[in-house]
């Protein structure tokens, strides 16, 4: 098990490393760049040259250099500094993170909530059109887009019925809605493979042979469909996430919330390199850990992977 | 939910709505003090409360000569004062923070004399050594604090301080625009030790030390700026009918980025007011009862700028062409409002010297096509003309800034299907376009505007030294401006921005389509709304009607 995770861990660095690579390579090739999006502003008059002297001033020896010393920087956990705001990106990051980190956890778990309603209650019922029904639900989910979505909540429940402002408000109600925004689309994938690997669980012997000696429908279900239903369900959960990135670009922007959404789009527009590769390097590693979080998971919840990941 | 208003209004409050409108609407732009009494309401100014203001986009950098970019000016315009006002009707400089001036016979130099027991918020003294060094930073930059020089300062040499209360500003050059300037947004005075810091510290708002009637409480980078009025302010201009304290209590700016959550949030009483609603929206405020403020920007008016440097566009038959097959008032009858005036020359019908050239710009696509025809470019084959193998395409960049630019090129670029040109809109990518804006080649028009009220807001937008929108290699434009910006005298002043104006028509530089306006929501009880010259909110003379 440990030179499981230890080699776990060593692929996990591999990969942040790559990713930390290609974005820097892939952000010097971009044309302009930050100081002359900035400086290029007519009302501070600056010459050409002018420009070309402060681009100098922030930039290193060689391009080798430049990117020895920021991959460093990032070793040793110094981001360094927002070319648009003169601020230090770690700073930014530590504002932006707790913001972002509430609304796309309260939405992970809602979109649980919410596939597991649907998949359990798909399974549940007997009429077929019902069931029909609830399992066309994920497909319309998915297609709801959470710009529209998010637009739509806000008009009913704020503007119309009042139940819940988006202006001020304290901090449960400013994420009522943005929650919901956000869950929805989440919870389309997990509930159709949760239903879907239910019945493929339903489909195995050992069902009617459970329900030959006695048990109700509701415990073959609770007890032994979904146990094992359970294991290509959390695959897809993990990969959810970065449905949950790229939602809170769109969700933050339209409720005007200062997250990590924000923070991404507002440095891509600037294109302020530090900001935008933290970013990348952050969430590459949020996913790397939720990954490796789920391949340990996997041998506890299912005692029959203990001897492949050993 | 607190500042609710009903949806519906029953009918005596829609009528006192509605007289509460025509009332505010009469006193819009009101000379910087409270706005008149507004019938069927309780005239006197209320003191207290919190305004609600919801910004399109968060501020960027707070550096004051970069205060031009509205989400900064509205923050930097309540937290600053300025040597002079520049009443906003009357377009006239007025004292402030300077009680008199005197400037020499060429505009060379300029003495001040200030107001006696202004101070800044952190305590320190608003006297002449802080003027002197906030101008010496705005006029000659600071090379060490990377501190870039101001566009609104020209010809700068030093200044003198001759008592603490009294200081002279010296030029190499005549200088008739720095009266003006010294009242614009960016020339806000802020305390030594904000001026001293460098660059990227007097970018962030924490920093930022003014003597205006607010000083920043809380700021929540991104998101929200929390303003406390400051108890001892006692130096609003003296035109100004309202002295002492602002009428509020605090200003909340929160940054909302949807168009349409901005305009539900005020009409739905979550927000007082609101800036940047779009034109498509006005009805929907204004039919929920609430009014609209459209503000002249008095400067260089929204339009398409032709760049002589590119080989497609050199000959200034084929310019005028382009600009004879623009129909600027189908532009402003399809996509805006009354709020946006067709325009009648390059400058704003309110600019300083402007000139009506609406004789000139006149839609006729018959002429534009002779002349094109003229200029020996013909019809290929999939209707874009050519000449010599090339096809008349011509690129512009989707201009941010710009109300529904994106649309406005769109149907521009349909009108100029009629005359066989093409025009390749571009979305406004930032790393792309800094790079490309200044290649005449790959981009032949930009789309813009700039605003100021002072003559020298025309050379900031051709002369190439400034903002150059048209690349301009053109000696005899530059020589114009630099007539008209070093002329002391107003008339002979004004007279020379009518001859520029014509000047850019005659040559094909521009395509002038309409005053562009900076358009605010407000609430009905919200009352002596007024505006810097320039369009930039002024909330020291605010106050919340009793609902």
């Amino acid at each position: 098990m440990t030179r499981y995770l230890l080699s776990r861990a060593g692929q996990a660095a591999l990969v942040l490393w790559a990713a930390f690579t290609a974005s820097y390579v892939l952000l010097q090739l971009l044309p302009g760049d930050s100081i002359l999006i900035k400086f290029q502003n007519p009302e501070l008059g600056l010459s050409p040259q002018q420009i070309a002297e402060i681009r100098a001033y922030y930039a290193g020896a060689s391009p080798l250099a430049d990117y020895a010393h920021t991959l460093l920087g990032f070793l040793t956990g110094s981001f360094g500094y927002s070319i648009d705001t003169g601020t230090p990106v770690v700073e930014r990051l530590a504002e932006a993170l707790p913001e972002t980190a509430r609304l796309a956890s309260a939405a992970f778990l809602l979109a649980v909530v919410i596939a597991v309603v649907i998949a359990f209650a798909a399974s549940y019922s007997s009429a077929s059109w019902l069931r029909g029904a609830l399992l066309s639900v994920p497909s319309l989910f998915i297609s709801v887009p959470a710009f529209w979505l998010g637009i739509l909540l806000i008009q009913i429940f704020s503007f119309r019925l009042r139940l819940v402002p988006v202006i001020g408000g304290s901090e449960v109600q400013q994420l009522v809605l943005p929650v919901l925004t956000l869950a929805v689309p989440i919870s389309a994938p997990i509930a159709q493979v949760l239903a879907r690997a239910i019945d493929q669980v339903y489909a195995q012997p050992f069902v009617p042979v459970i329900a030959a000696k006695g048990a109700s429908r509701w415990w073959i279900l609770w007890r032994h469909v979904a146990r094992n239903a359970v294991l290509p369900t959390l695959t897809v959960a993990g990969l959810t996430l970065g449905e949950l990135i790229a939602g809170s670009v769109v969700t933050e922007t339209v409720f005007g919330r200062a997250g990590i959404g924000r923070l991404t789009e507002q440095a891509v527009n600037a294109q302020d390199t530090p900001v935008m590769l933290a970013v990348v390097v952050l969430a590459a590693a949020v996913f790397v850990l939720v990954n490796l979080l789920v391949d340990v998971l996997f041998p506890i919840l299912d005692p029959r992977l203990k001897g492949a990941a050993a | 939910m607190k500042g609710s208003t009903p949806m519906s209004p029953s009918r005596p409050l829609r009528t006192v709505v509605t007289l509460t409108l025509v009332g505010l609407l009469g006193a819009c732009g009101g000379a910087g003090g409270a706005a008149g009494p507004a019938p069927g309401g309780d005239g006197t100014p209320v003191q207290g409360g919190t305004l609600t203001y919801l910004e399109h986009q968060p501020p960027t950098c707070l550096y004051l000569p970069a205060a031009g970019f509205y989400p900064n000016g509205g923050i930097l315009n309540q937290i600053t004062d300025k040597l002079t006002w520049q009443n906003p009707e009357t377009l006239e400089i007025e004292p402030w923070i300077a009680t008199k001036w005197e400037i020499n016979e060429d505009a060379t130099e300029y003495t001040f004399h200030l107001r006696d027991g202004v101070t800044f918020s952190d305590g320190t003294k608003l006297d002449a050594d802080a003027v002197a060094a906030n101008f010496d930073v705005y006029g000659l930059g600071d090379d060490k604090l990377k501190l870039p020089v101001a566009e609104f300062v020209n010809n700068y040499e030093r200044s003198e301080v001759l008592d603490p209360l009294t200081l002279r500003f010296h030029f190499d050059k005549p200088s008739p625009g720095f009266l003006q300037g010294t009242s614009v947004i960016g020339a806000g005075l802020v305390s030594k030790k904000t001026i001293s810091l460098p660059y990227e510290q007097q970018c962030q708002l924490k920093n930022i030390v003014g003597s205006g009637p607010f000083t920043l409480k809380n700021q929540i980078v991104d998101k929200e700026v929390d303003l406390v009025a400051r108890k001892d302010y006692n130096w609003a201009p003296p035109s100004s009918k309202h002295q002492g304290r602002a009428y509020l209590d605090e200003i909340k700016i929160i940054v909302t980025p949807e168009d349409n959550v901005r305009v539900g949030a005020l009409t739905s009483g979550q927000a007082d007011m609101v800036r940047y609603v779009q034109a498509y929206d006005e009805q929907t405020v204004k039919d929920a009862g609430f009014t609209i403020y459209a503000e002249p920007t008095r400067g260089v008016n929204n339009g398409l700028y032709l760049r002589p440097g590119n080989s497609l566009i050199k000959d200034v038959n084929v310019r005028t062409a382009l600009r004879l097959g623009t129909n600027a008032k189908e532009i402003v009858d399809t996509l805006f409002t009354a709020s946006y005036p067709v325009a009648t020359s390059v400058l704003s019908h309110l600019a300083q010297g402007y000139v009506d050239l609406s004789k000139e710009l006149v839609y006729d696509p018959a002429k534009a096509n002779a002349l094109l025809d003229q200029a020996g470019w013909v019809n290929g084959a999939d209707g874009v003309r050519v000449k010599d193998g090339k096809r008349l395409q011509l690129g512009v960049f989707v201009s941010g800034p710009q109300p529904l630019s994106k649309q406005t090129l769109e149907l521009v670029a349909q009108q100029w299907t009629k005359l066989g040109v093409k025009l390749e809109i571009r979305p406004a990518d930032a790393g792309t376009q800094a790079v490309d804006i200044k290649d005449a080649e790959k981009t032949a028009i930009q789309h813009g505007m700039v605003g100021r009220a002072d003559q020298d807001v025309i050379k900031s937008h051709f002369h190439s030294k400034n903002r150059d929108v048209i690349l301009s290699d053109d000696k005899k434009l530059d020589r114009l401006l630099e007539e008209e910006s070093a002329e002391p005298d107003v008339s002979r002043r004004n007279a020379k921005v009518a001859e520029i104006q014509r000047y850019v028509i005659e040559q094909g530089y521009a395509i002038p389509l309409f005053e562009e306006p900076q358009v605010y929501g407000a609430a009905p009880y919200v009352r002596g709304v007024a505006f810097e010259a320039v369009a930039r909110p002024w909330f020291y003379s605010v106050w919340k009607a009793r609902q």
